[in-house]
């Protein structure tokens, strides 16, 4: 057990390996037991491996189609563009992977992305002193559901599917409570400090949240949360502290998705009680394509972000592939199903080969 | 655990009790004492004509939740309901339009189509090893894609969906004094309880539910069995689909997305464990009347839409709190 929950650590090598710049200073003779090594750490990340892929494969597939339609490569601008839908899914799927890590499951994302949406939209405005403080609110509020969330959970002894399917119709009606019509606005100011239309500078936080993932992973919390998703009965023999890894998890995972609600709120500079209802399921579409296991223990930010990006890409695709905007939920589910059963498929068969 | 401890004073009573049978009493205790408060704060509430809306209307949560109560009695979730339900109204309506008076085509068509579905869930959850909420959840975007492409989000001429007018007032008439549905409804519970409590078949989901392994060693086809509950989930949400449409008088876009966390939510509430092996579609049924009953109720007061989500998810969390919880150092 202790394995797996370390093995994820060295996520990286085997990661980075399908990209472009690996491979060019290999080693000449790496020993049998080195390759044993290697293969394991293969299979055992197998799902990240696959998520990188898919991340690469769907991009060159995006350039190439883009490249046909439009006859030139695309620019700074489109890749802001992808940057920018994609930030907010990011943070939803981190928030959703954190939660599933302890073998969880967060359905009110999307009801505390109404919420935070909707008060971004009223209050982020009129200088910076109140912007910054509704900012801080606003996380508050989050990490304030999220402990709402975890509590329950943790010391209430429910299921957190059920857990989050009572608060996900609180927050929603807490969203249309506060934002009864769509409305609102972002200062630009605000707006321009998070997003630039003309450069994809919002990599900026993706950038942020993998180094604060993998300094997380390894302190005492994130090493427990591990632990607790991986095997509770012996996390909690262990002395992990079970209960209070559990809430922190839900308090993060809520934080994060109050973030993505900021986030979402200034790709669209207004507010939308709605708006944030879909993010329940593409979070968890997202951490899954990402290789993020839904039996907990299993998965990194990392990978959740590619599958965000994925997912985000994959519209552009399909719009340039001049699909049927009506014929894109089927896309969108075939390419979840097939993505997560090839990962499924191929990690069982490296794991049959190990043997 | 508990039944040794307590007294056996009233011998057959109290060993008919058990505590996931007494959970279905309180569901109904509860259902009972809303229309209670229904009528003490909106008299008329609980007249005889009031209760058989409100039981129309739980009828559509219930049969969906039948298929759901199914797959998470073996610890699954279909997520696809919402669009299978819809796209299998539409199937009906446009099948029954189109081939002039074919109410019957129509209906058998939807039904295969929620056959369908359901079956390629249960194979790409048992074969591809995909685990059920992203298998669902991409089944249900698969086949909203399907509809809304093949019917062009029903805004061309032709595809208009009224549901044929024979079902209509089929749905919406009366036998015997009772509501058509209403009793389309009871039959439906007594088929599926006496399948789940008297049938072999019935043992073999519930033994799965508690342990794939166990049953597995002892020789039950666990593969064959989720297959099948995934298949019957599909062709119940077409029931309430083909039901709905008749009731309304027409598939509409959308018709399903509530029915998804209704569902849910009435299993649960009807004392169905979540991680499945135990549970009973009368608990559901309860679930679905008290769900509906307190929508009703908070509606009869003129609740504001934000007011109802949280009274509703509120109403959900206390429900599972008094017993919803596991029980502790599992």
């Amino acid at each position: 057990m202790a394995e797996q929950a370390f093995g994820g650590r060295a996520a990286g090598p085997p990661g980075r390996a399908p990209g472009p710049s690996g491979g060019a200073a290999r080693p000449p003779l790496p020993s049998p037991g080195e390759l044993l090594r290697r293969r394991h750490l293969l299979a055992q990340n197998v799902p990240l491996v696959v998520a990188v892929a898919l991340l690469v494969a769907i991009l060159v597939i995006y350039v190439v189609l883009y490249l046909v339609s439009i006859g030139s490569f695309p620019g700074a601008f489109e890749a802001a563009s992808i940057t920018d839908h994609a930030v907010p899914l990011s943070l939803a799927a981190v928030g959703q992977t954190v939660v599933v890590l302890t073998r969880g499951i967060d359905l009110s994302v999307g009801g505390m992305m109404d919420m935070t949406n909707a008060l971004a939209a009223l209050h982020l405005h009129g200088g910076l002193g109140p912007e910054i403080l509704w900012t801080a609110i606003i996380m508050a509020i989050g990490a304030a559901g999220g402990a709402l969330n975890g509590l329950l959970v943790a010391y209430g002894r429910v299921q957190p599917i059920l857990v989050t399917l009572g608060t996900l119709s609180i927050f929603q009606g807490m969203a249309l409570w506060i934002l009864p019509s769509p409305g609102g606005h972002i200062s630009s100011a605000y707006t321009g400090f998070f997003l630039n239309p003309g450069v994809p500078s919002a990599l900026i936080y993706v950038v942020i949240l993998g180094l604060g993932w993998s300094a997380f992973r390894r302190s005492r919390l994130g090493v427990d949360i591990y632990a607790v998703g991986n095997d509770e009965a012996a996390a909690r023999a262990n002395s992990v502290p079970v209960l209070r890894a559990k809430v922190l998890a839900y308090v993060l995972g809520g934080t994060l998705t109050a973030a993505a609600g900021i986030a979402l709120a200034t790709t669209t500079t207004g507010g939308d009680a709605t708006g944030g209802d879909v993010f329940t399921l593409s979070s968890i579409a997202a951490a899954v394509v990402g290789g993020v296991s839904l039996f907990g223990g299993r998965g990194s930010a990392v990978g959740a972000m590619c599958g965000a990006f994925v997912l985000t890409v994959l519209v552009d695709v399909l719009f340039f592939a001049n699909i049927d905007p009506l014929f894109q939920p089927f896309y969108q589910g075939l390419f979840l199903v097939l993505a997560v059963g090839a990962s499924t498929l191929l990690g069982r068969y490296l794991i049959r080969r190990r043997r | 655990m508990s039944s040794s401890t307590q007294p056996r004073a009233t011998g057959g009573l109290r060993a008919a009790m058990n505590p996931d049978r007494r959970k279905i009493l309180y569901g109904y205790a509860g259902a009972v004492a809303l229309f209670v408060l229904g009528d003490i704060l909106k008299p008329g509430f609980a007249s005889a004509s009031g209760v058989q809306q409100i039981l129309q209307v739980s009828s559509f949560v219930g049969l969906v939740a039948a298929g759901q109560t199914f797959v998470i009695l073996v610890g699954g979730i279909d997520l696809s309901v919402p669009w299978v339900l819809n796209s299998a109204a539409i199937v009906m309506s446009a099948v029954a339009a189109g081939s002039g008076g074919g109410m019957t085509l129509g209906i058998v068509l939807a039904l295969v189509f929620g056959l369908v579905c359901g079956l390629a869930n249960g194979l790409g959850i048992v074969l591809l090893g995909v685990p059920a909420v992203v298998m669902t959840l991409g089944m249900n975007g698969m086949v909203q894609g399907l509809i809304l492409g093949v019917t062009h989000g029903l805004t061309c001429g032709g595809c208009g969906a009224p549901a044929p007018t024979a079902l209509n007032t089929l749905m919406n008439g009366k036998t015997a004094g009772i509501d058509t549905s209403l009793l389309i409804w009871l039959g439906i519970i007594i088929v599926v309880s006496f399948v789940l409590s008297f049938t072999s078949f019935g043992r073999r989901v519930y033994a799965v539910g508690n342990s794939e392994r166990v049953s597995y060693l002892a020789g039950v086809n666990v593969k064959l069995v989720t297959i099948v509950l995934y298949s019957l989930s599909g062709v119940f949400a077409a029931v309430a689909g083909v039901a709905l449409a008749g009731f309304g008088g027409s598939a509409t876009l959308g018709m399903g997305d509530p029915y998804l966390f209704q569902s849910i939510a009435a299993v649960v509430i009807g004392g169905t464990y979540i991680l499945g092996g135990r549970g009973h579609y009368l608990g559901t049924v309860a679930g679905a009347i008290v769900l509906v009953t307190l929508v009703s109720v908070l509606l009869s007061q003129n609740a504001a839409n934000y007011l109802r989500d949280i009274v509703y998810g509120a109403v959900i969390l206390v429900i599972l709190l008094l017993y919803g919880r596991q029980r502790g150092e599992a």
